[in-house]
């Protein structure tokens, strides 16, 4: 069964709040989630504290330029069934 | 001719089922449309009571609404109504999936189109586009002649057009002649003269190139593209089929939106490309490698890259123009560095659309000697004009610091040196929050008087086709995802009330530096620009008077940086004395090439 992690083009972005005390916990609580969701080491594109919390705009590369897509391989009429 | 029971099953959202059945009404359908406030007993009598093709059922979700739903499905079926009439739900929140477990014979929801509703009310097959995007390739330029509405403007830019041309008769470089060696070993026949010529070409290449090229040593990073994954791209774009493309332009005359391609890999730049293709984009500009700007020489082959820029090669651009829709245009960027003319001459032998050419900005913010680029640049303009590619003339030398009227009297130069070589330049002048506009506090009040001023500075002195970019909104976003898309809808917003020609945009991930673009960043800024279009119409923003004192002083301005330039010999002296832009602005001449031209 193909993994839907291998269909993804290129990235995953994940937007979230997470309540913290300070902007250092914050971001160790978004660092933490990516290990937390299995993605591994992710990217803080932005974050915002305001008091309560952090709102964050994370992001995994599944793909980079250059790599093997997955999601290219097997595209053919008589597998479009499968997919 | 069908006959369509509309039921608005809602006491309050009947919007939707009001303008399904107007457009019904147009295709010659018999339809009813009952009030809102009927019980589901009563809408179920009437429509027992006569022999309807289709009840149409018009309803918003929210709690114990399916379960209604399910319940009146019931009593339309013990009323024998599904014996003769198909029943449909729409409403923004159905699926196939939900309309299905509901008891529906069909459902249509919020990304449904009305010929979808229609295709199958009349039992046609719903029509999908398939590979095409049912829209014809535009062409930027066709509507302008390059005609000068200012005649001290255009005495001044005659002259120094002249000028460069005449200066640059009897000169030549490596760049030019590697592109004249190009063509001829890309039309010879034999291979004997194709490897006589490659030996030409490769004694006036960098060695990393002639290593790349004839050993397979890449510069790190870089790879061929193996067949298997070209085979994979082109499975992937034959054998999915696609939607219904969207159409970003509400009116048509709103301007084209281009979006930046050069991820590095073509495989990736294709499959990005394709998705955007779908919603509506109308172009893409390849962006290369800084890297490629450096040397003497362009590898070949298709080859990916693990970092910022595509690499230009000719089967780069071929694979890049043979995947995209034809009515898609390409550009290609060809003024940084050391191999302009060749960049266009491969751009036009694999069927690009455009170029983009800056003989100023390509020698004060991308590195190039003046000399060099004018040199290369003259003649890979009239490459250009012998293609038929318009090229397009950025003016990022402001994201430099250089003030807007020395950028944009250097776009205004490479225009005549384009009209005097039969070429078809666009003026892309920059819609953004530049370090002069910032430090001199020109976007103060608001954003919309200073960028009006340029596009209103630009037409009241030429006949140009324009294009502001590059992108749009470039330091007005941030990372965060709402305010960039917001940054660009409002540039589009404002850049369509002025009727220019063409945008090109960023993606909602552009101000973020640690990685490639992703593709549902760039959906974002497009779905944004979308709704910018139709939320301004055929109206347009009002400037404050101040708008009209920046168009008056850009346009002194220009003349004034134009006088200077004139009196100069030639464009690269003007360029090195720093009157198109100089250090104190930000603006460095480029070495790369220099004393290489003879």
């Amino acid at each position: 069964m193909k993994r839907a992690l291998d269909s993804v083009m290129d990235a995953i972005d994940i937007e979230t709040y997470l309540v913290c005390a300070d902007p250092l916990e914050g971001k160790k609580l978004a660092m933490q989630l990516g290990t937390e969701l299995n993605l591994g080491e992710i990217d803080i594109m932005y974050e915002e504290f305001d008091g309560y919390g952090m709102r964050v705009r994370l992001r995994k590369y599944i793909y980079k330029p250059g790599n093997n897509y997955l999601y290219l391989e097997n595209i053919a009429p008589e597998k479009e069934g499968d997919l | 001719m069908k006959k369509i029971l509309c039921v608005p099953f809602d006491p309050v959202h009947d919007v939707g089922i009001k303008i399904i059945k107007a457009e019904l009404d147009k295709y010659g359908h018999d339809t009813k449309l009952l009030s809102p406030d009927l019980t589901p007993e009563a809408i179920v009598k009437i429509a027992a009571s006569d022999k309807f093709d289709f009840i149409l059922v018009s309803r918003t979700l929210g709690y114990g609404v399916a379960e209604l739903l399910a319940r009146f499905v019931d009593l339309l079926d013990a009323a024998g109504v599904r014996e003769t009439s198909k029943i449909v739900i729409g409403g923004k929140p159905i699926t196939p999936e939900l309309a299905a477990e509901l008891g529906f014979d069909k459902g249509f929801g919020a990304n449904s189109s009305m010929e979808e509703i229609v295709a199958y009310i009349e039992g046609r097959e719903i029509t999908l586009s398939g590979q095409g995007l049912n829209r014809t390739k535009k062409d930027i330029a066709s509507k302008y002649d390059y005609s000068f509405n200012n005649l001290e403007i255009e005495a001044l830019l005659g002259s120094i057009a002249d000028k460069l041309i005449d200066w640059a008769k009897t000169k030549s470089s490596p760049g030019i002649q590697r592109a004249v060696i190009r063509e001829k070993i890309f039309n010879a026949t034999d291979q004997t003269e194709k490897d006589s010529l490659l030996k030409e070409y490769y004694a006036l290449c960098d060695t990393e190139i002639i290593n790349a090229n004839t050993r397979g040593k890449f510069i790190k990073g870089v790879r061929k593209v193996t067949g298997k994954e070209l085979e994979n791209l082109a499975n992937f774009i034959k054998h999915r089929k696609p939607v219904d493309p969207v159409k970003i332009q509400h009116a048509d005359n709103h301007p084209l939106v281009f979006k930046f391609l050069g991820s590095g890999c073509p495989i990736m730049d294709i499959t990005h490309a394709k998705v955007c293709e779908r919603y509506g984009i109308d172009g893409f500009l390849v962006i290369n490698p800084s890297w490629e700007a450096r040397f003497e020489g362009l590898i070949e082959g298709c080859l990916t890259h693990e970092n910022d820029g595509t690499i230009t090669s000719f089967d780069n651009i071929k694979l890049l123009r043979d995947s995209l829709d034809s009515s898609t245009l390409l550009t290609v960027r060809a003024h940084r560095g050391l191999n302009t003319p060749e960049t266009i001459l491969l751009a036009g032998l694999a069927g690009a659309d455009l170029a983009k050419i800056n003989l100023v900005y390509g020698s004060l913010g991308a590195g190039t000697d003046p000399v060099r680029l004018a040199v290369d640049g003259l003649y890979a303009i009239q490459l250009a004009a012998r293609f038929n590619m318009p090229f397009d003339i950025p003016g990022n030398d402001e994201l430099s610091g250089v003030p807007a009227w020395k950028s944009l009297a250097g776009l205004l130069i490479n225009v005549m040196i384009g009209k005097k070589l039969g070429a078809k330049p666009i003026l892309k002048p920059l819609f953004c929050y530049g370090p002069h506009i910032v430090i001199n506090g020109l976007m103060k009040q608001n954003y919309i008087d200073y960028n009006t001023a340029k596009i209103l500075a630009l037409r009241s002195i030429v006949n140009s086709p324009i294009w502001p970019g590059e992108p749009i909104a470039f330091m007005t976003q941030s990372e965060e995802r709402v305010q960039s898309a917001n940054a660009n809808s409002y540039h589009a917003a404002l850049a369509a009330g002025l009727g220019v020609d063409v945008i090109t945009v960023a993606s909602t991930d552009e101000a973020y530096s640690r990685g490639p673009i992703c593709v549902t960043s760039r959906i974002d800024t497009i779905r944004a620009i979308t709704d910018a279009y139709k939320f301004v119409g055929n109206a347009s923003f009002k400037p404050t008077p101040r708008a009209e004192e920046f168009t008056k002083m850009l346009i002194d301005k220009i003349t004034e940086v134009l006088t200077a330039v004139e009196a100069r010999d030639n464009l690269p002296g003007a360029i090195y004395d720093g009157l198109l832009g100089n250090q104190e602005d930000g603006a460095y001449p480029g070495t790369f090439g220099a004393g290489t031209v003879n």
